[in-house]
């Protein structure tokens, strides 16, 4: 037999999407092989270590650190007396990472020390001595605006008393502020005055969210470098390198082109590393001073004191519909604790006038918030950003409303609910959206509507133990959010001669899966095995640009880019082929590590061997490519109106709980969720993110509280921070609705903020279907879920507050 | 900052409370309670820090006489499977059930849970109720002296009890439950493990015609100690237990109990769930 007359081999065709797929870093984490920040030491390193206030809000009068510099084996301390130079961070400019003259909350930072050890650093900060002088401090948001409230960024005066000549353009940090309103929003569409003179019915109420804090597992971190020739290298946990490069270099007043930033692998992010912390600038402060590398890492209780928070909101919701059950408007008032500074906590209105424009159809909507300095721990962003407390209230007033006008719930959501092809009021446009599918999916899964009925005529049965169901609905961006003028990312791809794949991305991974999604994503197009690829995405010098994770943007906005550099890839290696076996590129395909004849799947020549054909020979070529994606989305205009996503998740989820009416223990018992996901790429890496996702929304709505009392945080250890524990966690029946986005990588959107955001909504429903009592405020604890059956709550009432 | 000067593990008793004599002595046997106490400054070690853990006297449950007797190493873990304990103190191994996570259970010891006398200590309670002595061994000359204190007149304050520092707890010695003897303890906080209780109950006696006698109640996490409860105690001794009477003591409990409001709960939530779970317990107790 020869050669000619052996039957060609044939490849079947085979499909990585959609595959249970286990995380590519699942094995080192699982066996405690990985190097997080904590486990990586430089040579010559010292410790940095932060003195913190111990006032919450008072003058600096002195700062003696003569007997810390004294103390053998310290390298440097420093105060902001030592860094002329030093710029306000934050989102709003309105802080020093070393505090100048006034300390504002528990967490703020008077003096740093770097050390040969934590033990030595630790010592030092306590022989630094600090007088104050206290001032009255605010830890309540609604005192933080009236009339004669102290101001927390007061106007600097001269030595005589006079206004200091403030030039435009200074920041808060510099010229301070008149009032305690750090951040103002309005929102209209339609004429809320019309909706409600067009209402059968109107209901007001206010809820109110509590402080919660993202609790990785990994604390804060980081170890700054300068080489001899003064640039700097940056080992750190941020979500954001590329932005966050430029910020660093003008904090220190250096080109950034000169700093380096690698990101070792994380435990835990959740939003917590999206903002630049003093902590941070500090640890370069130190690097600086000393000359030596500089590790810093936060103990847990200064992970508790000294993180951001979720954003804690004052809201009251007013809303209305018709008998019918069309909702005609809605009117939202916010009072957002900002505490002592400005972070990404401040900006979540952007999210949550989304939810409250365009969950449902509302022709009239109206939407202002105020967030307000206080003395309190400040907040940040947190997956799910602000839409956890929009949805809170919404959900509970659909509940309402549709009792209210004797509706069932179910079809009162039905009939609201939107549908693809529809431009919101908001201008955000649905081209694909599978919520009326979540509805259906997750009421029928959970067979809804029987328990609802079910559990009323339960309520007065003998026996402490009451059934509820409740259920909540979320909208989310799924496709990026253009919040900055890009919202790309970009992506290097390159080929060896044994067809192994290195895909160099400028998306981060902070736990969430993107590498071995992205990793399918191009595996997909090049038709080869998830183990040919090595991914490269943690260091500034090497990848290229991305503006960060956050908005649930990865696997869209970083998936789209990979696909194209795939792409790009295959068409090079097709026409190498074409030419080699004089066919049509077209005739060709990539699968199971072959080119293939695209008609028969028959093997035409196995791509390792393509490629070192390719390589050893006079003109050698090399398969590199690269792709930057961009998605079709735009800014929001001044009313904030605009398409401002690629695309829009979508999901529900019905919640059940018992309801102990004895102690107030609200038990979760079952979660059943339906999201619109676009397509599920990796199934297993989707389970996961949603079984994660659920269990902080459960947290947030059962057991997580960050107990502030006049600025002091109560309870910063897990002792008293409730997290939810494993035998808690509730069965879990989760739906994916595969609605194909056209623009999504293989058909899929984000998803990675999504399963949090319903949780407490629904919660809330459950409660009062079990038990006929509506709560209002998080988090549902034994005592306030106790209390409220007993009657014992006095109806929430905050009226809305309008500045002039 | 600690005045640690020297580590000493003894593996004799001899040497051990011999160590003890001079009193400037930390004693360490599971360190569940003594590391994040220390760790976080509430605790000095002082110079010496005593290792208790090779110490074969202190292990151990064994039945003596009509007392079972557990020496002060034994670990929650131990307790809650020894088939002696199962068999004849059923109530220990639900407390050892609630009691913080595996991992704790496995390094934490019944003397040192004893020792570190917190009024929300998830052993105390049931210890109470089951009129439980502490056993306590010093050197006073040159002899082992060894001597018995009932648990309830044990503690004094938080952290605080009537152990001198030149004593050792050897172990802890519970009366064989009589026929017809009943015990049970309830542990109510936020979820079911890892948890300090918000309050705990428990309640013991002899059940018989529907009446209760013999009766001990402690409460948990409403005082600066753990308590037995004697107005309720009295009131309940010798009574049937019908619907009307059960919400009579219940409310004796509720006024009886003087707890404070702490991150955990207020007092006013307390005091209901004293009022509450007594009534769930002694329920249960009457329709078994």
């Amino acid at each position: 037999m020869n050669v000619a007359e052996k039957k060609a081999r044939v490849i079947e065709p085979d499909t990585l999407i959609g595959k249970r797929i286990p995380k590519m870093d699942a094995p080192e984490k699982a066996s405690g092989k990985t190097r997080y920040i904590h486990d990586i030491n430089l040579s010559g390193q010292l410790h940095g270590k932060i003195l913190r206030s111990d006032r919450i809000h008072a003058l600096i009068k002195s700062i003696d650190t003569s007997a810390a510099k004294a103390l053998p084996g310290v390298h440097a301390v420093i105060t902001a007396a030592d860094i002329p130079d030093q710029r306000p961070i934050g989102v709003a400019k309105d802080h020093f990472p070393l505090k100048v003259g006034r300390v504002r909350s528990e967490r703020d930072e008077i003096a740093a020390v770097a050390a040969e050890s934590e033990e030595i650093a630790e010592a030092a900060l306590k022989l630094i001595k600090v007088e104050y002088e206290d001032l009255p401090v605010i830890s309540n948001p609604e005192d933080a605006i009236k009339p004669d409230a102290i101001l927390i960024h007061p106007e600097p005066h001269g030595a005589d008393g006079s206004h200091e000549h403030l030039k435009q353009g200074m920041s808060i940090a510099h010229k301070g502020k008149p009032d305690n309103i750090a951040m103002r929003f309005d929102y209209v569409h339609g004429d809320v005055i019309q909706g409600e003179a067009e209402s059968d019915v109107v209901i007001e109420d206010t809820f109110k969210l509590h402080y919660v804090t993202h609790c990785c597992m990994g604390v804060s971190g980081m170890i700054a470098e300068f080489d001899s020739s003064g640039n700097l290298l940056m080992y750190s946990n941020t979500q954001v390198p590329f932005l966050h490069k430029r910020e660093f270099a003008e904090y220190l007043n250096m080109d950034p082109a000169r700093i380096r930033i690698i990101q070792p692998p994380i435990g835990g992010g959740f939003g917590s590393k999206l903002d630049i912390y003093p902590f941070e600038v500090i640890c370069l402060y130190l690097a600086r001073a000393a000359k030596r590398p500089v590790k810093m890492l936060f103990t847990r209780e200064e992970e508790f004191l000294a993180s951001p928070t979720r954003q804690p909101v004052l809201l009251t919701l007013r809303s209305g519909c018709k008998k019918d059950g069309t909702l005609t408007f809605r009117q939202v008032h916010t009072l957002h604790d900002n505490g002592a500074y400005t972070s990404w906590g401040a900006t979540t209105p952007f999210v949550m006038m989304q939810t409250f424009s365009s969950l449902y159809r509302v022709p009239h909507c109206d939407y202002h918030t105020a967030a307000v300095y206080t003395n309190n721990p400040y907040a940040g962003s947190f997956r799910g950003y602000g839409n956890l407390q929009a949805t809170f209230a919404i959900e509970q007033h659909m509940d309402m409303l549709a009792e209210k006008i004797g509706m069932d719930p179910l079809e009162f959501r039905l009939k609201n609910a939107q549908d693809a092809g529809e431009t919101t009021g908001q201008g955000m446009s649905f081209k694909s959206c599978g919520f009326k599918d979540c509805i259906n999916t997750a009421a029928q899964r959970s067979d809804y509507a029987r328990k609802v009925q079910e559990n009323v005529a339960n309520r007065n049965a003998a026996g402490n133990i009451k059934r509820g169901v409740g259920m909540a609905s979320m909208l989310h961006v799924g496709g990026g959010a253009k919040i900055y003028p890009s919202d790309g990312c970009g992506t290097i791809l390159k080929m060896d001669d044994f067809a192994n794949i290195t895909l160099i991305t400028g998306a981060s991974e902070i736990g969430q899966g993107s590498e071995t999604v992205l990793s399918q994503l191009v595996c997909e197009e090049l038709g080869l095995p998830i183990s040919a690829v090595t991914v490269v995405n943690n260091d500034t010098a090497i990848t290229p640009w991305d503006v960060g994770v956050h908005a649930s943007r990865t696997t869209f906005i970083a998936g789209n880019s990979a696909i194209g550099a795939a792409k790009k890839a295959k068409a090079k290696i097709l026409a190498v082929a074409a030419t080699k076996y004089e066919c049509a590129e077209s005739d060709l395909d990539l699968r199971g590590g072959f080119v293939i004849k695209a008609a028969n799947g028959e093997a035409v020549v196995e791509l390792s061997k393509l490629l070192r054909n390719l390589h050893f020979q006079d003109k050698a070529e090399l398969v590199m490519t690269t792709f930057y994606y961009e998605p079709p989305s735009v800014h929001q205009d001044k009313g904030f109106k605009g398409d401002v996503s690629a695309a829009y998740a979508w999901g529900t989820q019905v919640v059940e709980v018992e309801v102990d009416t004895d102690t107030g223990i609200v038990k979760m018992t079952k979660v059943t969720g339906a999201h619109d996901v676009g397509r599920v790429l990796n199934r297993l890496g989707i389970e996961g993110q949603i079984e994660g996702g659920v269990i902080m929304g459960q947290g947030y709505a059962l057991t997580e509280d960050l107990m502030i009392e006049n600025g002091v945080m109560k309870n910063p250890n897990f002792r008293d921070y409730k997290l939810v524990t494993a035998p808690e966690i509730p069965e879990m029946d989760i739906s994916f609705i595969e609605s194909m986005d056209g623009e999504g990588p293989q058909g899929a959107k984000g998803v990675g903020e999504a399963p949090s955001i319903c949780i407490a909504a629904a919660t809330a429903n459950a409660i009062f279907n079990a038990t006929g009592v509506r709560i209002y405020e998080l988090p549902f604890t034994p005592e306030r879920v106790y209390r409220a059956l007993r009657g014992q709550t006095p109806k929430l009432y905050w009226k809305p507050w309008k500045a002039n | 900052m600690t005045e640690l000067k020297h580590y000493f593990a003894p593996t004799s008793l001899d040497q051990a409370v011999e160590c003890l004599k001079d009193g400037d002595v930390t004693i360490l046997a599971g360190g569940t309670d003594l590391t994040p106490q220390s760790q976080a400054g509430r605790l000095k070690i002082k110079q010496t820090l005593m290792n208790i853990r090779h110490i074969p006297q202190l292990s151990g449950i064994t039945l003596e006489g009509k007392e079972i007797r557990i020496g002060a190493l034994t670990t929650i873990t131990e307790i809650m499977e020894h088939p002696l304990i199962r068999e004849r103190l059923p109530v220990l191994v639900v407390a050892c059930d609630h009691f913080a996570s595996d991992q704790i259970r496995n390094a934490g010891t019944i003397g040192g849970n004893i020792c570190n006398a917190s009024p929300a200590g998830d052993m105390l309670i049931p210890l109470l109720v089951l009129d439980a002595c502490v056993e306590l061994a010093s050197m006073p000359e040159n002899k082992i002296y060894r001597h018995c204190m009932p648990l309830s007149t044990f503690f004094v304050g938080p952290g605080k009890t009537r152990k001198s520092l030149c004593e050792l707890v050897t172990s802890v010695r519970i009366p064989l439950p009589a026929e017809g003897h009943v015990a049970h303890f309830y542990k109510h906080g936020t979820r079911p493990a890892l948890d300090i209780s918000t309050i705990s109950i428990g309640v013991a006696g002899t059940f018989r015609d529907g009446t209760l006698s013999n009766v001990r109640v402690a409460f948990g996490a409403v005082a600066p100690t753990p308590v037995r409860a004697s107005q309720t105690e009295q009131a309940l001794e010798g009574q049937r237990l019908d619907e009307a009477t059960i919400e009579k003591i219940a409310q004796i409990a509720r006024d009886e109990v003087k707890p404070i409001d702490d991150v955990r709960a207020t007092a006013w939530y307390r005091k209901e769930m004293i009022h509450n779970i007594t009534k769930r317990i002694l329920s249960h107790v009457a329709q078994a």
